[in-house]
This record gives structure tokens, C-alpha cells and sequence, in this order.
């Protein structure tokens, strides 16, 4: 009896000691030496370029993971008071429902504008892309000729019926190539393509990207849709199985109307009520430079943002592709609505 | 009006005790509240009235079907170790309750790996076998078997303590009566136990509907789909909580039905007269078969999952640095997270009698998936953010540490409350009229009596604090890694070789705990 109550007084008093010692305890913001990231990248090849940023500035990163719209919900019901500084993830849709929600504020920056194409940023400087990575097809060289995957519409084709292996709509990466679909041809084909895909699935969607390819190596589908850092990584990596699954399974980068690859985006923005905003700033200009962008694109395997920079190995074998020149702000807004589009073709 | 003697005195709104109790309610209350209050605005999502449906049939369907599965093993498992001797039964009998420390979403991890159409198991089957196997994970059955294997030991937990509970005495009348083996358990051992399948289906059922980690990963959507759709894609923090409506409802139900099993079910014999019961030996090939049943059940739940996930550590490196970090945060998060939890439970316990309404909405929120939590949680966290300007680290611990309070309440109150049911009003009397107040009649008869259950408590929710997800991903400081978020971020990112390691720390870590449940279960008998 003693010893219980007691527990349970000790765990109360910590809670109200919590409650109480919360004013002194406010984390350290203002002022110099900080920056504080809300990152919805959770890649470890991301932790040594933190490192990196602190030992070249001097600046401490505090860094909270997560889902990009879990992370979106927290700042938003921080509010004014946010601590966040920077908000980074891969996705360029999720950048958009972010600055939709009134989080980030324009930065003007000529390093960025330097390191960042146009069509990778968004127009009044509220976030900006520093790695790209591409959503193309996985396809089997004994089954389909590469002339048959050129363009995004033949996978839509009865050639393809019940060849296909894709994710479910739930992946983020799915939206994004469905709304530069309806950006580039308009709702009504893109609808079409929609449906013709759904026909064309050799299984209802389940897995990940990695799961696809692997499935085309299985004999399950001749083609699937992934990103192409899978891919890479995949035929790049120490795992035997994944090698002998891309010695079989060759990428293919398929156009649309002929402009090239739809490219999605990891960039980030500066939040709007950021305490630190010049280290954010900062640490913005830092993922943008040169040598992040070629650690990105050498550890994720992803592709670098800047026509300057040029591709590391792996990813150098792979990046000789034409990238369709759409803005990313234009197809990122196209989520919802390609959301939509998909459930209501069965594209579960 | 209670009138005392000559005196009368207008009798307080609450008993000490009762405020207690609404001070627990509001607190772990908020984030429902939070939820409900969501659901009135009108910024709705597009989404079609036919996947919702659709959701909702999903989520009834394997709810259903882990409430059937979890049920029938776990029951007949439980029916199996206390009445009858076979080849390991003394092992089984707490080994059986190991799956509890095994998370849902390692346990789909796992699964869908190894039984994945393109991985080495069936690309060698249908290689060099020339078959293929006639099922999938990613499907409901899938997620149903898989969830069925992560929770049947709630079943068998409730189904073993009540089993060992019942004296032999009952069961000889019952034999007298003609009732022997098998039409002893259906006629005279089940009707009693109804209560503790009741809580432990009910249980089963509301960690399947809550969860979101494994389903997402079988691809099969749930009304939690729905959840995470309206919020993530549509924005609409609305649609989210509307979805979760139902969750919540069926939650109520759930708790309903489990109450009223219990109604008229009081069949305690006179504690003098407990015997216990004596297990028969059964002939020997029904005893292998008992062996290895309850086998199987071990190895669907714990050692296949976890020996496929540690075979697949094989050449991934770790950074054992950040684990080790994140190993000491579960760890002090599991313990304070029991603590308050139960501290909370049992005021809420304690005031029943009081403010019955207080303990039943807070059970609510273990059916309710993490990303509806998040969203009730963030609606009173906006209020403390807005209070105190950079939310500090202490505070998104407290914070956290409520929501895991509002997450887990119904798993600590189970056991709590059953405990303090064994204090009979006459107990109380006789301490008040020993000259005790409420508060001290409480503190010195109720708590001591409810010390084992609340021990129970504690362990059961420092196992589930170890698994949680959504909860600590959305309200942890900053720089503050667990091991469920660093299992989490690596399966998202596709890399299962690195996913496994936390996971299986997770199970090592738990293994302990659920051991000493699992004996604790067992050794509290009447006569003990």
C-alpha cells in the first residue's frame, strides 16, 4: 500500500513539476547559434549533412521527424508561437498544402535562386526543391520493348492489360504524377489514363515501390511504376537478392507528350513565424548548395536540383533523361483533385 | 439530500474523491472532446460516400473477424493450460501471453515480407517446388490473421485468470449435474467467464479498429484510410474527425456490451469453499495435439515474425548510438507513461460510484486511431502552445504523456476496476463506521485491496507505450527519437532490413514485463 501511493505521488508530482517548470524550460530560440527543422526526410545519409551544417556554421539544428502532414497539423496548431524554423520533405504536394495552411513566408535569396531551377521552386519564393527524383517505369527487357514505354500514355494501352503492378493511391508520389497528368493533357484524359491504368493492373495495389519491381522480377506484371531512387538503390546496394532482382528488371524513363520524365521534388520553406529566420534561411541555402545536393544524390539516390551539378555515381548511370519542364507548383496543387479521379476510377 | 442524523447538511456537489475523478476525466476527456468539437466545422474533403462505405465495411469485416479469431484461440488456450496437463503446458501458460509484446506493425512487417509474391520464400516454392502458396498477406484475411495473432493474448489472459479463478467446487456440482469435459466448458466454465471474454474480445477488437500502422502496410483501408485521406490529401481536419465518429461509437458499444455481461453475473462462492481447479492428464494424442496448438499460437504470433525479421538484420549496419538513445526514451517514457496512466485510472476508478460518465468516456479513446488522437490532441495543445511560446521541451513530454493516458485508459481501468470490485460495500461501511472518511475509507481499504490490479495496469500500459506510434510521432520534442518512430521512418522508407532492429529491441525490451504479467495473472487466485 505505502509503497504504491507513493509511486503514484512521486508520478504526479512530476507530472505538475512538468507543468510548472515549463515556463523556465522554454527551448533556447532567439538569438544566435540555433535552427530549428521540422523535417518530413527521415533518411539516416540526411544526419551526417545536420553534422556537417553545425561544425561549418556553428549553428545547432533541432530537428523534429515526421509524417509531412502530421508534421503540418503540429505547426499549424502551434501557431504563432511555432518554434519551427524550417520545414523540408519530399514531396512537392505536401509543400503545397503547407503554404495553403499559411505556414511559410516568401524568402528572397540569390544563392537559391542560383541553385534552384524555375520550375523547381515555387513562383514567389515560399519553398524551394533541392533534389529531384523522378516517377518512372520498372519494365521486364524479355517481355517489353523499351519503344513500347516511351510515353506515359501507352501504359494506359490494352497492350498493357493486366501487366501493371502500381501502389495505391494512398502514395503521395501516385498523386503527384496524376496531377502533372491533368496539368499537362487536362481532367478528361487524364481521367482516361486513370482508368486505363486501373484495367491494366495485374493485382489491386499493395506494397511499396521496391515491392513492384520486385513483382516484375517475379513474373507477377511486365512493367511497374516506381521512383526512381528504388530503383537505384536496388541495383546500387550490397543486398545480392535486390541485384539479381535489377539484373532481370531494367528502368525505363518514360515522356510526357514528348517533354520528358515527370520529376517530383525534396525541397523546403522557411516558416512563417520562424524565430531563427536568417539560420533558416541558412540551412535552406545549405541543403540547396552544390555539395549537399551531390551528397543527396550519392546517399538517397536521388538527382540533383541544379544542371550544374553533376550527377555522383550511382545515380550518374541513370541521369542522362530528359525531365518534363512543368512547374512542380503546378501538379502539387492537383492532388486532391487526382485523389478523387483515382478513388473514383477503383485505384484503392 | 443525504441526511445524517439530526443534522442536516447540504451535501457537496463532489466528494474529494469525485473531483479527482472529473480532474482525470477532463483531462484524458480533451482530446475526444477535441475530436468531437472538429467534426461541427465545415470545411469537408470530396471524398466519395462509396469509399467511405467501403472503409467502414473494412473496418466492421476485420473487426469481426479478429474479434471471432481472438475469441476462439484465445479460449480455447486459456481452456486448454488451466484444465489439462500436456507436453509443455507450464510453459505455454505464460509463454502463450508473449505476442503482446510483439507490435502489430512488426508483426506485418514481417509477414508481408516473407510471404510476399516476389520474396526468396515463394520465388523458391514455385522455383524448385513447383507450387505456390494459396494466400496473400496484403489482403483482410491477411490483416485479420496477423491482428488476430498480435492480440489474442488479451483473450487468453482474461479467459486464464477467470478459468484459474473458478473453484472446483462449481465444476463438480456441475459434473453432478452431467456436465463433464467439453459440456463442462460450454455449459458451466463459459457462462461464468462471459465477463472476461466480453473484455478481452472487446479489447482485441478496439486495438484492431484503432490500428493504423499494420493496416497501412497490408494496404487493406480502414476507416483509418479515411482518417489519414481527409487529413493528409484534402486538408480537412473535419472530414478526419467525422470519420473517426463511428470508431468512437463503436467503441461505446463495445464497452456497453462488455458492462452488461457483467450485470447478474456475480457467482461467487464463498471464498472458504474455493478449491482449485485440479487439471485432468489428457490421453496422449490429444495432449500432442494440445501441445501443439498451443504452439502454433507461439509461433504465429512471436517466433516466426521476429526470427524472419532478425534473419533480414543480416548485413545492415546500425547506428547504435541514436538506439541506444532511443532505447532510454521508451524505456522513460514506458514508466511514466504507467505511472500516470494508472494514477489516472485509478482516480477515475475510485469516483465510478460518483461519476460513472468520467470512466466511461475515457475508455473511448483506445479504439480511436492514432491520427484522430493526434488531431483531438493537438486542439488542447494548441491552447498550452499558445499559453507558453516555444513549447519547451517538458511540455510536449507532458503532453505526450497525457495522450498515451488518453490512448491506453481503458487498458488500465479494465483491470482496475475488477480489482476494486472485490472491496464489497460492506468493506467501506465497516471503515466508515471505524470513524473514516471517503477519502481515507478509499485510501486505506480500496487502494491496498487494488494493488495487484494496479500493478497489472501499470505493466500493460508500459507494453503498449513501447508499441504506440502517432501519438509520440506528432507531439515528441525535439531530437527525441523511440524506437517505434525509428521502426516506423525506416519501414516508410522501405528499408525492412533496418526496421527490424528497433522492432525486435521493442520485443526484448517487453519481454520482461509481459513475463511478469503473465505470472502475475496467474498466481492471483481467491486463495492466494
Amino acid at each position: 500500500m505505502r509503497k504504491v501511493s507513493w509511486a503514484l505521488a512521486g508520478a504526479v508530482a512530476m507530472l505538475l513539476a512538468g507543468c510548472s517548470g515549463a515556463e523556465s524550460d522554454v527551448t533556447p530560440t532567439q538569438g544566435a547559434g540555433e535552427v530549428n527543422l521540422y523535417s518530413a526526410r527521415h533518411y539516416d545519409s540526411d544526419l551526417a549533412l545536420y553534422e556537417r551544417f553545425t561544425r561549418e556554421t556553428g549553428i545547432k539544428i533541432n530537428r523534429i521527424e515526421g509524417n509531412a502532414d502530421e508534421l503540418v497539423a503540429r505547426m499549424r496548431a502551434e501557431g504563432a508561437n511555432s518554434p519551427a524554423d524550417l520545414f523540408i520533405t519530399a514531396d512537392a504536394g505536401a509543400l503545397w498544402r503547407a503554404q495553403q495552411a499559411d505556414l511559410f513566408q516568401p524568402v528572397e535569396s540569390d544563392t537559391l535562386l542560383g541553385a534552384v531551377p524555375a520550375n523547381l521552386r515555387e513562383p514567389d519564393g515560399n519553398w524551394y526543391g533541392f533534389s529531384r527524383r523522378a516517377r518512372v517505369v520498372a519494365y521486364d527487357p524479355a517481355k517489353v520493348q523499351l519503344n513500347e514505354i516511351d510515353d506515359y500514355a501507352e501504359l494506359a494501352t490494352p497492350r498493357f492489360r493486366g501487366k501493371i503492378c502500381v501502389r495505391s493511391s494512398d502514395s503521395v508520389y501516385n498523386l503527384s504524377l496524376v496531377g502533372a497528368l491533368i496539368e499537362a493533357w487536362g481532367a478528361e484524359r487524364a481521367n482516361d489514363w486513370v482508368e486505363g491504368v486501373v484495367a491494366n493492373m495485374a493485382r489491386p495495389p499493395e506494397g511499396g515501390d521496391r515491392d513492384q519491381i520486385r513483382a516484375v522480377a517475379a513474373g507477377v506484371c511486365e512493367v511497374a511504376i516506381t521512383n526512381s531512387y528504388y530503383y537505384i538503390r536496388m541495383a546500387s546496394g550490397e543486398d545480392a537478392a535486390d541485384q539479381a532482382v535489377t539484373d532481370k528488371v531494367k528502368l525505363a524513363f518514360p515522356s510526357l507528350g514528348g517533354q520528358g520524365a515527370h520529376v517530383n521534388i525534396s525541397g523546403g520553406g522557411v516558416a512563417k513565424n520562424a524565430p531563427n529566420k536568417a539560420n533558416a534561411i541558412r540551412l535552406l541555402e545549405f541543403f540547396a548548395s552544390a555539395d549537399t545536393q551531390r551528397h543527396i544524390a550519392a546517399n538517397n539516390n536521388e538527382f540533383p536540383a541544379s544542371p550544374s551539378v553533376a550527377p555522383p555515381p550511382p545515380v550518374d548511370a541513370f541521369a542522362d533523361f530528359t525531365a518534363h519542364p512543368m512547374s512542380v507548383a503546378a501538379f502539387a496543387r492537383r492532388q486532391p483533385e487526382a485523389q478523387s479521379m483515382m478513388s473514383e476510377a477503383g485505384w484503392r | 439530500m443525504a441526511l445524517t442524523g439530526a443534522r442536516a447538511l447540504p451535501r457537496p456537489f463532489l466528494s474529494p474523491i469525485g473531483w479527482l475523478a472529473l480532474v482525470a476525466g477532463l483531462a484524458v476527456g480533451a482530446p475526444l472532446l477535441g475530436v468531437a468539437l472538429a467534426a461541427f466545422g465545415t470545411e469537408t474533403a470530396d471524398i466519395a460516400s462509396r469509399d467511405i462505405a467501403r472503409y467502414a465495411l473494412t473496418s466492421a469485416w476485420l473487426a469481426l473477424l479478429v474479434g471471432g479469431a481472438t475469441a476462439l484461440s484465445g479460449t480455447a488456450a486459456a481452456w486448454l493450460v488451466v484444465m489439462h496437463r500436456f507436453p509443455g503446458r507450464e510453459i505455454f501458460a505464460w509463454a502463450l501471453a508473449l505476442p503482446l509484446a510483439m507490435p502489430a506493425f512488426a508483426l506485418a512487417y514481417g509477414y508481408s515480407d516473407l510471404f510476399d509474391v516476389a520474396g526468396p520464400l515463394r520465388m523458391w516454392l514455385r522455383g524448385s517446388v513447383g507450387v505456390d502458396l494459396p494466400f496473400e498477406m496484403r489482403t483482410v484475411g491477411g490483416a485479420a490473421f496477423i491482428l488476430s495473432a498480435a492480440f489474442y493474448p488479451y483473450v487468453y489472459l482474461a479467459m486464464r485468470a477467470t478459468f484459474l479463478n473458478q473453484s472446483t467446487n462449481v465444476l463438480e456440482a456441475g459434473r453432478m449435474l452431467g456436465c463433464t469435459g467439453t459440456s463442462a466448458l460450454w455449459r458451466v466454465a463459459l457462462p461464468m467467464a462471459r465477463p472476461a471474454l466480453a473484455a478481452g474480445v472487446a479489447l482485441a477488437m478496439m486495438e484492431t479498429l484503432a490500428d493504423y500502422g499494420a493496416v497501412r502496410f497490408l494496404s487493406v483501408q480502414t476507416l483509418t484510410t479515411g482518417v489519414v485521406r481527409a487529413w493528409s490529401v484534402y486538408g480537412s481536419t473535419v472530414s478526419a474527425a467525422r470519420f473517426a465518429l463511428p470508431l468512437l461509437l463503436a467503441a461505446a458499444v463495445l464497452l456497453w456490451l462488455e458492462r452488461a455481461s457483467r450485470v447478474g453475473r456475480s457467482h461467487e462462492s464463498g471464498r472458504a469453499r474455493w478449491r482449485p481447479v485440479e487439471p485432468t492428464q489428457l490421453p496422449l494424442t490429444r495432449a500432442w495435439l494440445a501441445s501443439v496448438f498451443c504452439f502454433t499460437l507461439l509461433f504465429a504470433g512471436l517466433i516466426l515474425p521476429l526470427a524472419w525479421l532478425t534473419w533480414n538484420l543480416a548485413g545492415t549496419d546500425a547506428d547504435w548510438a541514436r538506439l541506444g538513445q532511443a532505447l532510454s526514451n521508451s524505456l522513460s517514457l514506458g514508466a511514466v507513461g504507467a505511472l500516470v496512466t494508472v494514477a489516472l485510472a485509478t482516480m477515475l476508478a475510485l469516483g465510478t460510484r460518483e461519476l460513472p460518465i468520467a470512466a466511461r468516456v475515457a475508455s473511448l479513446g483506445y479504439a480511436t486511431p492514432g491520427a484522430v488522437m493526434a488531431i483531438g490532441l493537438l486542439a488542447p495543445a494548441s491552447v498550452i502552445w499558445g499559453l507558453a511560446p516555444g513549447s519547451g521541451a517538458t511540455i510536449a513530454l507532458v503532453l505526450l504523456v497525457l495522450a498515451y493516458a488518453a490512448r491506453l485508459m481503458a487498458a488500465a481501468l479494465e483491470p482496475i476496476d475488477a480489482g476494486l470490485e472485490r472491496v464489497t460495500p460492506s468493506m467501506i461501511q465497516a471503515a466508515r463506521t471505524l470513524g473514516r472518511g471517503e477519502t481515507r475509507a478509499a485510501l486505506e481499504v480500496q487502494l491496498p485491496m487494488a494493488r495487484g490490479a494496479m500493478l497489472t495496469a501499470a505493466l500493460i500500459v508500459f507494453i503498449d507505450v513501447l508499441k504506440e506510434l502517432p501519438a509520440t510521432l506528432i507531439l515528441r520534442p525535439f531530437d527525441f527519437d523511440t524506437l517505434a518512430v525509428i521502426a516506423s521512418n525506416y519501414a516508410l522508407d522501405e528499408r525492412l532490413g533496418q526496421a527490424g532492429l528497433p522492432s525486435i529491441m521493442i520485443v526484448v525490451l517487453s519481454l520482461p514485463a509481459v513475463i511478469w504479467l503473465s505470472r502475475r495473472i496467474a498466481a492471483a487466485r481467491p486463495g492466494a
